[in-house]
């Protein structure tokens, strides 16, 4: 078990940071370090439409389709697995 | 020549030059690094701009428009999204209904009369970056 001031992580989850409309939040359950992109998106589109993220309050349609997924493993400075979902960034 | 990219802040002066490693004649990779310049500049940003090959006048691929709506989405406002190629720019702008509708605007925002305009196109054609 790993704990920061908000959440106690058991093995192999993770804690979920999401960028909506200028805003940053992080879920407020851990979620499998492992889940599927798709289900990720599922879960963080329906904290924000529910508001239900501390810090962001979604505003209109949430829609994450063009955002991705970067997983980063526990580290020196934050012990704990982290996933964010941010906004693509590719041009063609 | 390789895509290449450059935020460009409200005075119309560039903000961070993209050259990543794996970018080619054809394409830009999503990069985090990118993202992070974004949302670090993000009250100080008027737009992106990126280049295109070749020299005619340059239309945004789609990879290009689902870009721009998820930066938008993820920032909370609206950007403009310049493309040059090696003669021509273009300057677009959302301009709805729909969430991939963007439109040419004729202002250009300065980009004829910008220094990065030509950097931006020097980058391109495999030069290094000597500024940030």
């Amino acid at each position: 078990m790993v704990r920061n001031r908000d959440h106690a992580l058991r093995p192999g989850e993770a804690l979920v940071n999401v960028t909506w409309q200028g805003q940053n939040g992080d879920l407020r359950d851990p979620v499998p370090f492992d889940a599927r992109e798709g289900d990720l998106k599922g879960w963080v589109s329906e904290a924000l439409r529910a508001g239900e993220i501390p810090g962001v309050h979604a505003r209109g349609h949430v829609d994450l389709r063009d955002f991705v997924v970067d997983r980063f493993p526990p580290t020196a400075q934050t012990p704990w697995p982290r996933i964010f979902v941010r906004p693509k960034t590719p041009f063609g | 020549m390789l895509e290449t990219a450059v935020l460009i802040d409200l005075g119309g002066a560039p903000l961070y030059w993209h050259a990543p490693a794996g970018r080619s004649s054809a394409a830009i990779p999503d990069s985090r690094a990118l993202w992070e310049a974004l949302w670090l500049h993000r009250f100080e940003l008027l737009g992106v701009a990126h280049t295109h090959p070749g020299s005619g006048v340059p239309s945004p691929s789609c990879e290009d428009l689902t870009t721009f709506a998820a930066v938008e989405a993820g920032l909370g406002v609206r950007l403009v999204w310049w493309i040059a190629t090696m003669q021509e720019v273009v300057a677009l702008r959302h301009i709805g209904p729909g969430r991939y509708d963007y439109g040419v605007d004729a202002q250009r925002f300065g980009a004829e009369r910008s220094g990065w305009l030509g950097e931006l196109r020097r980058l391109s054609q495999g030069g290094a970056v000597s500024r940030v």
